[in-house]
């Protein structure tokens, strides 16, 4: 059964209130949950954190989830809503509480660890609205339209997106192996 | 480097298997189960679209008939056709976009800057090609009182729409209360539309549409008001004094 079915029919049992359906979706849906929460900055603790917050919203609005629409867009448009609105009181809670202080750049700041480092340091220098395009893209394995229904924006506004990214990746990839090959050279 | 470098080099990253602690899981697993009970999904996308055109119909046309429906009656067949195509052309596109606001994943045919841009100056554009009196008689106090008219109107709907998509959950309140408002706003002027019988051009291009962006306006205002509140509430709650 293709992977994407097999979660609407256990999000369909859940809604009728099957336990066994919703710890499979737990399971089967949390490691890239948290890998998505994990690649910013904050570190794992904050990563449980916002895990826990999610999928709490999505039992709370698990009957807005309708058979037959793509399941993923859903949990990731979730965890998204999760992660801006944290974000954002954060935001405001260092602007409140450090006024004299300068802010740190949230969404640039790479953070090590477990099992996402090479990742994360691929992506830290791009922007948010760019990063969780990836993100979506390679750690969900979403399709355009997918990270599109996830994000709330159209799939011009995807590709151009993954297009930047890509864009940025190139040059500093590029940067970094033509810099290596220099290294090289030079031992 | 080529595209599919790239590609490999990020596919390779993210195979990097990933671990959450069993604990973690186990207390998720906890929480969900002990309040889960079975819920009813939302009706069918269709179902919520055409119940919010109907509230903005019967609230413009309740509101009209109460008034009086002179602006229609003195319109010619040209003008109603042209305007209360444009009307239902937007009502029923803020509705698709309001109920896929209010449903997570859903696609996104147009964004609600976007649709209450589009609609204010479609209004304008089909207002200015049927009416060509620009004389002016009592050009505020008549433009204050279809402006009032026309957003009293807009409250209802807004009221009726809200309860209608209660259940739904907006991903982001702004965009959602925006579109929310737009759609009031739409109900509004097409009451304005069947009542008013006040042809002047610049009336009705000005203090008619206007009620679609100050309605959204609105609606977004509302919903970040609300949004702060609720962020409010929950820094009290996370750190009590």
């Amino acid at each position: 059964m293709h992977p994407e079915s097999e979660l609407e029919i256990l999000m369909a049992r859940y809604q009728q209130g099957d336990y066994a359906a919703a710890t499979a979706l737990i399971h089967r849906l949390s490691p890239q949950l948290h890998r998505f929460f994990l690649v910013q900055p904050g570190g794992r603790a904050e990563a449980d954190d916002l895990l826990q917050e999610t999928w709490l919203r999505i039992h709370e609005v698990r009957h807005t989830y309708r058979t037959g629409e793509p399941v993923m867009p859903w949990f990731y448009a979730i965890a998204r809503h999760i992660r801006v609105d944290h974000y954002r009181k954060a935001l405001r809670t260092t602007r409140r509480e450090q006024p004299l202080e300068e802010t740190p750049e949230v969404a640039a700041v790479p953070t090590a660890s477990g099992g996402t480092a090479d990742l994360e340091a691929l992506l830290a220098p791009l922007p948010e609205s760019q990063r969780e395009v990836i993100e979506m893209l390679k750690i969900a394995g979403m399709s355009i339209e997918e990270v599109a229904r996830a994000t709330s924006s159209t799939v011009g506004s995807v590709k151009q997106k993954a297009h930047r990214a890509y864009a940025k990746l190139r040059e500093r990839l590029g940067g970094k192996a033509l810099s290596e090959g220099r290294g090289g050279g030079l031992q | 480097m080529k595209d599919r470098e790239i590609d490999a080099i990020l596919n390779r990253a993210a195979q990097t298997p990933h671990q959450v602690e069993p604990a973690l899981l186990a207390s998720l697993a906890n929480s969900v189960g002990a309040s889960l009970r079975p819920v009813r999904p939302l009706p069918p996308a269709w179902t919520l679209v055409g119940g919010l055109v109907l509230i903005c119909a019967a609230v413009a046309v309740a509101g009209a008939a109460r008034f009086g429906l002179h602006g229609v009656e003195k319109m010619s067949l040209l003008d109603r056709g042209l305007i209360f195509s444009a009307l239902g052309i937007f009502v029923w596109l803020a509705a698709t976009t309001q109920v896929a606001e209010m449903i997570p994943g859903s696609r996104r045919r147009v964004s609600p800057g976007t649709l209450l841009a589009a609609g204010s100056l479609a209004l304008v554009a089909v207002f200015a090609i049927l009416f060509r009196d620009y004389h002016t008689h009592r050009f505020v106090p008549q433009g204050v009182a279809c402006l009032t008219a026309g957003l009293l109107h807009a409250i209802p709907a807004a009221l009726v729409s809200w309860l209608l998509l209660r259940r739904g959950f907006a991903v982001n309140p702004v965009a959602a209360g925006l579109v929310a408002g737009t759609l009031a706003g739409l109900a509004g002027v097409t009451m304005l539309e069947l009542h008013c019988p006040n042809f002047e051009a610049l009336h009705v291009m000005l203090w008619h549409t206007a009620v679609v962006p100050i309605a959204g306006a609105t609606g977004a205002l509302l919903a970040w008001l609300r949004g702060r509140q609720d962020g409010a509430a929950a820094r009290a709650i996370a750190m009590p004094r």
